[in-house]
């Protein structure tokens, strides 16, 4: 599960002076749940993912990740969690079945169940007829299924997904919802973020809603509902962010 | 840190690496070919050059050749020179009319006839190299006219000629054929060698760092679950690998250029033979070891504080003017290996090499000069391996 202490990140900007982009952050993610997070672009979503991932290192506050600390075992808190998001693009000269496997070895993982795992999720995801292929002769949608085969490669407990579904088309889109909803079966916990409220309306157990670095609110979707009194999640996303932002 | 995660990132790292063209150019191709084309490119047209100025009529302006018949005569048959009626010389050699002028003295031959001493002026311009080589050659033929005259007028005196030089020098080189081959790559080797090395090396560097960090490809490397210090120890050995390959390359090309091209180096070099000892190659190479570990860490550290490709290849540009210029100590005469120069990077390598192409091994030197290149590149190591722990380097916006 996943465990967050007051977690807060601050940047030092020439033009903006201090940026408080996650602040106090605190909020807790169970096996066997989705967990979502809404947030304009720019809310602070991207650096509370890379914060748990343990890319970025919070300024203060820490969080806790299937009981390892983001801050004292780094390198423990990455081999249990898959993270996924826009920014993890895959090796264009390295084939579909190179890159998953390297990943795997970074894993730990030895030759023999290297090969069992990616077999199996070379099937899964349909991904046999382009196994060989170099990554940069593939698809949008193909390297979709390659940038998931490689994130759950080491079976981790944990899947973090900053915006999974960014710019890629329904199909695709449709493939990571299901893959979302699978993990969920395995009893995973997921983390995951969007700015598409039927996305989190569809998916999440529980919905976060963070804007400039805070989390305004959190709780289930009926929780929500009852606490703002609205019934849309777009409506109570409006709400709790303030209309000064729409036009 | 774990060897094996290390090991994991080196060999994936050195895959990729072959498999980006613009690596294989740089690392392999390029000094196989450079060195062929330069040398034999250079030498036959130095060669081709010579034989063609040689060759080539010099169109001049003659004043007052009647002053001198004979000699304006013996001008007029000479076929290297053309004789151009051209009023005013001034002009016609400034718009490269003419290569020179001559001016015979009034009543210069009725001098020379009665034993006295005249004058002839050569008008040239010495920042053109055809209007130099033709004054050259018209200094010659009156150094020779000046000769005959002077034997002539021993001879009507009856005095030997030899009165005339009491002390004969004779000049002869007791180089090595060898060491005169030597000499020429000794020269260059160094130079070219430490150049390649930082080039070869350049692409993978910035492809490793600031590619990755613009394909996006360096986040999904960072939440993997190898540390900074695995991933910056595996791409430091993958550039290293590359700044070791070219170099050997580089060194097998250059020799075997050299060596199959002696017969140009004979009539550049006064028939200077190559040949190199085998341990001379075995030692520069073990002192490139600490250069390209040198260069290798300082390629990815600036690359790695680029974002992108392009903004790496500015950064990268400056640095081989800064290794370029010491390198060049090689080229220049009066540098020698002093204590204190050994502590200074890359002239101290590029001295080095030089003496031991020569086959001079001051082994002091070459222990020290491993040592504090060694020390050098463990410092920018150090440093490189700090900058991939920062935060603000690895995601600057």
């Amino acid at each position: 599960m996943i465990k967050t202490f007051n977690l807060s990140k601050t940047f030092q900007d020439k033009k903006r002076g201090e940026i408080r982009a996650v602040d106090k952050a605190n909020l807790e993610c169970q096996p066997g749940k989705i967990f979502g997070f809404l947030g304009l672009n720019g809310a602070g979503k991207t650096t509370l993912m890379r914060l748990l991932s343990t890319v970025l290192k919070p300024t203060s506050g820490t969080a806790k990740i299937n009981g390892f600390d983001i801050l004292s075992e780094p390198q423990k808190v990455r081999a249990n969690i898959g993270f996924l998001s826009s920014d993890t693009a895959l090796y264009p000269r390295l084939t579909a079945q190179e890159t998953v496997a390297y990943f795997a070895r970074l894993n730990g993982l030895d030759e023999d169940l290297i090969r069992k795992r990616t077999d199996e999720l070379f099937k899964v995801f349909d991904m046999e007829s382009f196994r060989d292929r170099r990554v940069d002769k593939l698809s949008s949608g193909m390297k979709q299924k390659v940038s998931l085969a490689r994130t759950i490669i080491h079976n981790p407990k944990i899947l973090i997904l900053d915006e999974p579904t960014l710019g890629l088309d329904v199909i695709t889109s449709r493939n990571i919802i299901q893959f979302i909803r699978k993990a969920k079966e395995e009893d995973k916990c997921v983390l995951f973020s969007t700015h598409i409220m039927y996305e989190a309306e569809k998916l999440c157990d529980e919905i976060a809603v963070i804007h400039q670095g805070k989390i305004l609110a959190v709780g289930t979707l009926e929780k929500l509902r009852d606490t703002i009194g609205l019934k849309n999640l777009d409506e109570i996303f409006v709400k709790l962010v303030g209309e000064e932002h729409e036009f | 840190m774990n060897s094996k995660k290390v090991k994991i990132i080196y060999f994936k790292e050195v895959k990729d690496m072959l498999r980006d063209r613009r690596t294989l150019i740089s690392m392999i191709l390029v000094p196989i070919l450079l060195f062929p084309i330069l040398m034999f490119g250079m030498s036959s047209l130095m060669i081709k050059m010579t034989k063609q100025a040689a060759k080539r009529v010099n169109p001049i302006v003659v004043i007052g050749g009647d002053n001198a018949p004979a000699l304006f005569s013996q001008l007029k048959m000479d076929k290297s020179f053309e004789i151009v009626p051209e009023s005013d010389y001034q002009a016609a050699l400034k718009d490269k009319k003419i290569t020179a002028a001559l001016e015979f003295s009034t009543d210069f031959e009725k001098k020379i006839d009665a034993g006295n001493s005249a004058q002839i002026k050569i008008y040239y311009d010495a920042a053109e190299i055809r209007s130099e080589m033709a004054s050259g050659k018209l200094d010659n033929l009156f150094k020779a006219f000046q000769d005959s005259v002077v034997t002539e007028r021993l001879k009507v005196k009856k005095v030997d000629r030899s009165l005339l030089h009491p002390v004969k020098v004779q000049k002869e080189n007791l180089a090595p054929k060898e060491k005169m081959g030597g000499f020429f790559l000794a020269m260059f080797l160094p130079y070219m060698i430490m150049i390649m090395a930082l080039t070869g090396a350049m692409y993978p560097a910035i492809d490793l760092t600031a590619g990755e960090k613009e394909r996006g490809t360096m986040e999904t490397l960072l939440v993997s679950p190898a540390s900074r210090g695995e991933i910056t120890s595996g791409k430091f050995l993958a550039v290293f690998t590359a700044s070791l390959i070219t170099s050997i390359v580089s060194t097998g090309s250059m020799v075997i250029t050299a060596g199959s091209s002696f017969t140009r180096f004979e009539e550049m070099g006064k028939g200077a033979v190559f040949s190199v000892n085998p341990l001379s190659i075995l030692i520069l190479i073990l002192l490139m070891i600490p250069y390209c570990c040198l260069a290798s860490s300082i390629l990815l550290s600036l690359s790695l504080f680029a974002k992108s490709y392009k903004e790496a290849q500015s950064y990268l540009s400056p640095l081989l003017i800064v290794i370029i210029l010491p390198a060049m100590v090689s080229f220049l005469p009066g540098f020698e290996l002093s204590a204190r120069l050994a502590f200074i990077p890359v002239i101290n390598t590029s001295l080095v090499l030089k003496e031991v192409l020569l086959g001079t091994y001051h082994w002091g030197f070459i222990g020290l000069i491993f040592l504090s290149t060694t020390i050098y590149a463990s410092i920018a190591i150090f440093i490189t391996r700090r900058l991939f722990e920062r935060e603000q380097v690895l995601f600057r916006t």
